[in-house]
């Protein structure tokens, strides 16, 4: 029997502010007399969604935002009720959803922490039996018996979440939580949070944008958008897709851009003004997309004002999130001067081995000193094709291709 | 019924820790912390007493200081509880929009953080009863009864309130001034031996006297605070025909409120 289970579930929002007395008093006057004219706007935050998740199931949900996530786990924690559709949930719940929804400022932290064990529904024997534990968790010793009010946010937040841990559930649901602290202690989270699922075999649901830390921790995602159910595969896929969107907004967002921006945007001393970039192919001049493996030709094209002597360009490829995967200077392999007016650098790759997605091309130039003359990410945004190359023979876990030489030894 | 029982004793831990998070809160930082809170009985005790040397209310020989200031310490446990209770939904929504358990929860914990001042206006009761000499007599065990029947009443008005509060804040400003009116209309300044004496034994207001002291003793509050008074500084067992009208009231209205609340419970956190 699935521990959780949700059917045809849709929930409807009114638009607009809630009414005043009055106003509600005149409707429900007029809804006496049979004169129903007055309609609010309703929107479907979520709209028909069913699924069912099994116990030890760690499920993520992605989506952009308003897609229906929040929504959707405010009626896993029964916070809300559903329009139509049907909720079922057999067990207990933890709602982590934003952690630290419970802490009061006013409050010590060791306070807190019996306060938001209560909260949680966690008995106070077993707040006290993991106290320790919990201070310990938190990082927080020295300042246990310190009004939260003086705390900082992060600080906060660990509070938050080491409490929320400490519950003993059947089931989790986290929002947006893995994101909380410094990198030190978001990995002490991410190991905890595994050592919950894989351990103590809880039934998970997660829920946010960071798409790398989910798709590691799920065995299965359901993707939403605006309030329906896109996708509900294996974590892979159900990223792929994810990427395969944000790429296309980002790509509608710059065919939108008026390009002359790019200067003003761009970290500059104001000497160069950046003309325009061009990306070919065998010859022809690519728009939106080109094809892996091919030798590939970026032209650029900017004006100077004065004369650098020894300076250096470097062209370079990144993510949606600004992961940068390869960065390639002229300055490696040519004195390159820049000469007053306009200037054009042509640079070829022969084969181009960056893996299909869409990706952002920045541009930096620098003088003898590497001080930066004109510096953007994101110039250009270009989506790289298989082309004839089956999608399935390529990896989708990583973003080079290399085609090594491969020999096969076998002992006799 | 049963489940709300079931529910209080569940959530009976959590009911405890968000009391005690609405002292601490409210008393921290402050010196006189709980003196603050029982300033208000002492200060209304003197102003009546003064208003009374002008009047001249009768009291049938209980001296009128401790008359007045039993019939506050009920009187302010109740109104203040149901204050509270009935901005309680409102003033927990972070906590409404994160978390569900039952939100019943909320105006009973206001109930129960009321009960920390009634229990500190005890002790200047009996500071005061030692001062005029009154023993409490065997009667005296009926206080809890009283106190217990106080906080239902508070919990009808303060469910009712607290789900319509969800929706139009105008009920947490309105709430209050209704209350301090309807002090006027309970045997807080006056007792309730005056309101029976003139209007059952002397028929005041003609063939409708009758009538009007039911309508009188319709508020449940009339019959607390006469009994409040009897089994404490009298001495006397409640006068039950005084309870009676509004025990109705409330054993009718109870039950309404409890599923009103219930059934806007569903939206608090999309309306909130």
């Amino acid at each position: 029997m699935p521990i959780i289970e949700v059917k045809n579930l849709t929930k409807e929002y009114n638009l607009g502010t809630a009414t005043s007395l009055k106003d509600s008093l005149r409707h429900t006057l007029a809804k006496l007399q049979g004169k129903d004219t007055w309609q609010r706007e309703r929107f479907k935050a979520l709209n028909d969604i069913s699924f069912t998740v099994e116990e030890g199931e760690v499920v993520g949900i992605v989506g952009h935002n308003g897609a229906g996530k929040s929504t959707l786990l405010k009626h896993l924690a029964s916070i809300t009720k559903p329009t139509t559709g049907e909720v079922i949930v057999r067990g207990s719940i933890a709602p982590l959803i934003e952690v630290g929804a419970g802490v009061n400022p006013e409050l010590t932290g060791r306070e807190n922490i019996f306060l938001n064990g209560a909260i949680l529904g966690i008995p106070k024997k077993i707040i006290q039996s993991k106290l320790d534990e919990i201070i310990d968790f938190s990082e927080l010793e020295q300042f246990i018996d310190t009004p939260v009010k003086r705390y900082s946010s992060g600080m906060t937040v660990k509070l938050g979440f080491s409490i929320a841990t400490s519950m003993d559930a059947d089931i989790l649901i986290i929002d947006e939580v893995l994101a909380v602290g410094d990198l030190a202690f978001q990995r002490k989270c991410f190991d905890r949070m595994e050592e919950m699922i894989n351990k103590q075999n809880k039934t998970v649901i997660i829920v946010g944008h960071n798409i790398r830390q989910i798709e590691r921790i799920s065995s299965r995602m359901i993707i939403l958008k605006n309030g329906e159910k896109l996708l509900d595969a294996s974590p892979k896929k159900v990223s792929n897709l994810y990427y395969e969107l944000t790429n296309k907004a980002i790509l509608a967002q710059q065919n939108n851009k008026i390009d002359n921006n790019i200067n003003a945007t761009a970290q500059s001393t104001g000497d160069i003004e950046f003309n325009n970039i061009q990306i070919s192919q065998n010859d022809t001049i690519c728009e939106s997309s080109i094809v892996i493996h091919q030798p590939t030709k970026i032209t650029i094209n900017f004006t100077s004002k004065r004369e650098f002597y020894k300076a250096d360009l470097s062209i370079g490829f990144h993510t949606s999130d600004f992961v940068y995967i390869a960065t390639f200077n002229i300055g490696r392999k040519i004195t390159y001067d820049i000469k007053k007016g306009i200037n054009e650098v042509e640079c070829t790759i022969h084969d181009l081995p960056i893996l299909p997605g869409t990706y952002g091309i920045r541009l930096s130039i620098v003088d003898e000193f590497a001080g930066i003359l004109w510096s953007k990410e994101g110039i250009r945004s270009i989506a790289i094709d298989p082309g004839e190359i089956s999608r399935t023979m390529l990896s989708m876990e990583s973003m080079i291709d290399i085609i090594p030489a491969w020999r096969i030894k076998t002992a006799r | 019924m049963i489940t709300v029982a079931k529910n209080l004793y569940q959530y009976r831990e959590l009911i405890a820790a968000l009391a005690w998070k609405n002292i601490v809160v409210r008393y921290k930082q402050s010196y006189l912390g709980l003196l603050l809170a029982v300033l208000k009985p002492i200060m209304l005790m003197a102003i009546f007493t003064l208003v009374r040397s002008f009047i001249g209310i009768e009291t049938d020989g209980t001296p009128y200081p401790i008359l007045t200031f039993a019939a506050l310490l009920p009187w302010i446990f109740f109104q203040e509880s149901a204050s509270e209770g009935v901005s309680s939904v409102t003033s927990n929504t972070a906590l409404i929009k994160k978390i569900y358990f039952p939100r019943e929860v909320f105006p009973i914990t206001a109930m129960v953080t009321k009960l920390l001042e009634l229990a500190i206006s005890f002790f200047i009761l009996a500071a005061l009863m030692t001062y005029y000499q009154i023993m409490p007599s065997i009667y005296a065990l009926w206080v809890p009864c009283i106190i217990l029947y106080t906080m239902i009443i508070a919990l009808t008005i303060s469910l009712f309130g607290a789900a319509i509060n969800v929706y139009y804040r105008d009920m947490s400003q309105l709430l209050p001034v209704a209350l301090s009116l309807l002090m006027y209309g309970s045997p807080v300044i006056y007792p309730l031996s005056l309101v029976k004496q003139k209007l059952l034994d002397e028929q005041m207001a003609g063939e409708w006297s009758n009538h009007l002291y039911t309508l009188y003793t319709l508020n449940p509050l009339a019959g607390i605070i006469d009994s409040f008074q009897r089994v404490l500084l009298k001495g006397m067992a409640p006068d039950f025909n005084a309870l009676a009208p509004g025990f109705i009231l409330i054993a009718i209205l109870l039950p309404i409120s409890y599923l009103f609340f219930k059934r806007a419970e569903n939206w608090f956190a999309d309306i909130i």
